[in-house]
C-alpha cells in the first residue's frame, strides 16, 4: 500500500543549541538506499513525527546545496564550507544529492511535540513526512537584489533560501538581510553572521528590541529598522518570515519604501497536520497553507491576511 | 441502465445468500434512538422505510478513528508497520441519495491526482452501494437546492425504490449488476412510462427552497456571521454528521498512529502551540464552515460541499439552520 501517512525513520546525526529554547537538528536517513531520494526547495517543510507523541510541521532550514551527512554530522564551528566543497556544490546538480542527504530542522520548544523532541538525543529515530508545500519562487528571485527580513525563528525558512542564494551567487545581485530577535540571546545561527558579513555584495544587519550591554549591532524592532535603512526597491524582491505581529507591521514599510505587492514575499504558520490538503486545519479562502503554500505573496494574500 | 422489477422476497434471499463472501450493512432501526447502519445485518431486519439514519454512511469510508501505523521497537531498532488493509467486499444497503453524492464529493478530496488516500480509496473500491430513493423528505431536506433529488443515483452501483408491489432497482454500474443480474422482471413499456412519471414528480416533494449563490464573496467580514453563530455550543455534532465533512486529526496512542474525526466547530482545531489562534471565536468558525462549504470548495473542485441532507439542521442541540443562513445571506 502506498501510506501517504507514513513517514522515514531518520537518525537525529547531531544537536545545537540554538537559542535557551530553538534546538537545530541534523538529521540523515538511514533507509535512504530502499526509497527515492528526499528532494526539496527551500522553503518546503517536513511534518516531523516523534512516536508516541505526535506530528507537527517544521521548515527545512539547511539548503538544499547544503545537506549534512552522518560523516560531517559535527556542526562546523569554524568556517563553515571547504573551498573543495563550494566547488562540488556549485558545479554539480544543486537539488541533488552531490553532498549530504540530510536534512536539518530548528525547533522552537512551544507545544507537547516540540517538548519531546528537545528531550531527545543523538541517534535517536524519529520521522519525518515530505517535503511537503510550494517552497520559494526561485526562478522569480534572479537578477533581483533580495532583501531578507527575519524575525526570531522565522530566519529558519529564510536560512535555508540565503545559503541557497550564497551558493549561486552568480543568479542573484545584492544580498541585504535584516535579522531581528526579542533579545541577542534568541538570535538563532550566529556561526553563519561572520560568513555572511563577508560574502560579496552581502550586507547583515542585526538588531534587538531593546538595548543590552555589550550589544554594538542596532536596536529596534524590525520594521522600526527597515524604516531607516530605507533598502532599494529597484529590482528587488524582500522575502519576509517571523511573528505574525512582525509580517503585520512590515509590510506596511515595505509597501511606503516602494515594493509593490507582488514583491513581498512571505511564508504563512498555520496548524498544519496532514501536509496533502485533506485535513481541513490550514485552509484560508480556498488555499490550503500547506499545498498551496506556505510561501505566498503579499497579492495573493492581502485580502485575508489583515481579514 | 437496466430497469427491473424485484420483489421483496427475492432481494431479502440475495442478501442472506451473500453474507459468506459479503458483509451485508444496512440500517436499523433502534426503539427511541432512531435509524443506524450497522454491520452484518439480516435482511428481514433491515429499515427501508421513509427515515433517515442519524449517521450518514460516510463512517464506512472515512472511519471516525483508524490505525495508519505502528512504530515497533525491537532489538534496539525501530521499524515502521504499515496497517494491513481489509480486503473482505461489503454491501451497503439502504443509502440515501444525499449521503452517496456525499461519497461523489469525498473522492475529489481523497482521490486527488497527488497523495490518493488509500484508506479511504480501498473502503471504496470494496464496497457496493445500493441507494434507497427517498419517499418522504423532511423540511430540513433541501437537497434539490444543491443539484441533488430523492431519486438521484450519483455515487452508487444501484438504486431502489419501494413500492407496494416491491422494489423498482435501477443498475448503475457492473458491481451493481454483480447483485441485481440475475433477479426480478424487466420493465415492461407501461411500467417504465408510468415510472418514469412518478420519478418526475417525486423532485418535488422537497419543500425547502434555498438560494445557493455562486459565491459568497463581498460578506466575509460581515457582522452576520457573528449573529448567525452567536447561539452555536461548538459542540462539533454538525460536522460529525456531515457526510461531506472530511477533516481529521492525526494523534498517536502509545506508538502507533491514529487518524479520528476533528472539526471546524472546535475551538481547538486551529489552536497553534504558541497560542495564536487565526479562528479564535464561534463567527471565524462558523463562517469557515459555511464557507467551506459553499465558496471555497466550489472554487477548488466546481461544486458545493454540502448535499443538503438536513443532518445538521436536524440534530443541532440549538437549532441552527444551515440552509437558512445561506439563503438568508445579505448580498
Amino acid at each position: 500500500m502506498d501510506n501517504i501517512y507514513l513517514p522515514h525513520l531518520v537518525e537525529i546525526i547531531d544537536i545545537k543549541q540554538e537559542t535557551p529554547d530553538v534546538k537545530t537538528f541534523k538529521l540523515s536517513f538511514p533507509d535512504e538506499a530502499a526509497g527515492k531520494p528526499f528532494d526539496y526547495k527551500p522553503g518546503q517543510f517536513v511534518e516531523f513525527s516523534v512516536f508516541g507523541e505526535g506530528e507537527a510541521p517544521f521548515c527545512i532550514s539547511n539548503s538544499p546545496t547544503r545537506r549534512p551527512s552522518p560523516s560531517t554530522s559535527s556542526f562546523d564551528k569554524s568556517s563553515g564550507r571547504s573551498p573543495e566543497r563550494s566547488r562540488r556544490a556549485s558545479s554539480l546538480d544543486r537539488l541533488g544529492t552531490s553532498l549530504g542527504t540530510g536534512i536539518e530542522c530548528s525547533v522552537k520548544r512551544m507545544g507537547k511535540v516540540t517538548q519531546a523532541l528537545h528531550e531527545l538525543d543523538i541517534s535517536d529515530i524519529v520521522g519525518i513526512r515530505g517535503p511537503y508545500g510550494n517552497g520559494f519562487p526561485i526562478e522569480d528571485l534572479k537578477n533581483k537584489n533580495l532583501l531578507f527580513v527575519a524575525g526570531g525563528i522565522g530566519l529558519a525558512p529564510l536560512r535555508s533560501l540565503i545559503n541557497y542564494c550564497l551558493d549561486n551567487r552568480d543568479d542573484f545581485k545584492s544580498v541585504t538581510i535584516v535579522n531581528g530577535a526579542k533579545t541577542s540571546k534568541d538570535l538563532v545561527y550566529k556561526d553563519e553572521y561572520p560568513i555572511w558579513q563577508k560574502a560579496r555584495d552581502t550586507r547583515l544587519y542585526l538588531t534587538v528590541d531593546c538595548q543590552e550591554d555589550n550589544w554594538t549591532c542596532m536596536v529596534g524592532v524590525v520594521p522600526k529598522i527597515l524604516e531607516q535603512l530605507k533598502p532599494t526597491c529597484q529590482d528587488s524582491v524582500a522575502i519576509v518570515c517571523g511573528p505574525p505581529i512582525m509580517i503585520k507591521y512590515t509590510i506596511p514599510v515595505l509597501l511606503k519604501i516602494g515594493f509593490c505587492p507582488e514583491e513581498i514575499i512571505t511564508t504563512l504558520e498555520m496548524k498544519m497536520k496532514c501536509g496533502l490538503g485533506k485535513c481541513g486545519r490550514c485552509n484560508i479562502e480556498h488555499l490550503y497553507i500547506c499545498k498551496d503554500g506556505p510561501v505566498f505573496n503579499y497579492a495573493q494574500i492581502k485580502n485575508f491576511i489583515d481579514a | 441502465m437496466t430497469q427491473k422489477v424485484v420483489t421483496k422476497e427475492e432481494l431479502f434471499k440475495k442478501l442472506n445468500s451473500l453474507t459468506g463472501d459479503f458483509e451485508v450493512i444496512g440500517p436499523k432501526e433502534y426503539a427511541q434512538k432512531g435509524i443506524f447502519y450497522e454491520t452484518a445485518v439480516q435482511a428481514d431486519r433491515l429499515y427501508l422505510g421513509e427515515d433517515f439514519s442519524i449517521e450518514p454512511v460516510k463512517k464506512f469510508f472515512l472511519n471516525p478513528s483508524e490505525w495508519l501505523f505502528d512504530c515497533r521497537y525491537k532489538n534496539g531498532r525501530n521499524s515502521l508497520e504499515d496497517v494491513l488493509l481489509p480486503n473482505s467486499k461489503r454491501i451497503i444497503i439502504g443509502v440515501r441519495p444525499c449521503e452517496a453524492k456525499g461519497l461523489a464529493l469525498l473522492d475529489k478530496v481523497f482521490n486527488a491526482d497527488k497523495h490518493k488516500d488509500e484508506f479511504y480509496l480501498n473502503n471504496r473500491s470494496r464496497t457496493t452501494i445500493i441507494g434507497l430513493a427517498c419517499a418522504k423528505p423532511d423540511r430540513a431536506c433541501f437537497c434539490t437546492s444543491l443539484g441533488g433529488s430523492p431519486i438521484e443515483s450519483r455515487g452508487m452501483d444501484a438504486i431502489i425504490f419501494a413500492k407496494a408491489e416491491g422494489f423498482i432497482v435501477e443498475i448503475i454500474t457492473d458491481k451493481g449488476q454483480e447483485i441485481f443480474g440475475a433477479l426480478g422482471q424487466i420493465l415492461n413499456e407501461t411500467q417504465r412510462k408510468s415510472y418514469a412519471l412518478e420519478k418526475e414528480k417525486s423532485k418535488e416533494m422537497v419543500r425547502t427552497k434555498v438560494k445557493v449563490r455562486e459565491s459568497l464573496g463581498g460578506i466575509f467580514k460581515n457582522h452576520y456571521w457573528g449573529e448567525v453563530s452567536r447561539s452555536c455550543l461548538s459542540c462539533g455534532i454538525c460536522t460529525f454528521l456531515c457526510p461531506t465533512c472530511h477533516c481529521f486529526d492525526l494523534v498517536d496512542e502509545k506508538r502507533k498512529r491514529m487518524r479520528c474525526y476533528d472539526g471546524c466547530a472546535f475551538a481547538d482545531f486551529t489552536a497553534e502551540a504558541s497560542g495564536e489562534n487565526p479562528r479564535p471565536t464561534k463567527r471565524e468558525r462558523y463562517r469557515q464552515r459555511v464557507y467551506h462549504k459553499f465558496d471555497y470548495f466550489k472554487k477548488n473542485f466546481g461544486e458545493n460541499l454540502c448535499v443538503g441532507c438536513g443532518r445538521c439542521i436536524r440534530h443541532c442541540p440549538v437549532k441552527i439552520d444551515i440552509s437558512e443562513i445561506i439563503d438568508k445571506a445579505p448580498c
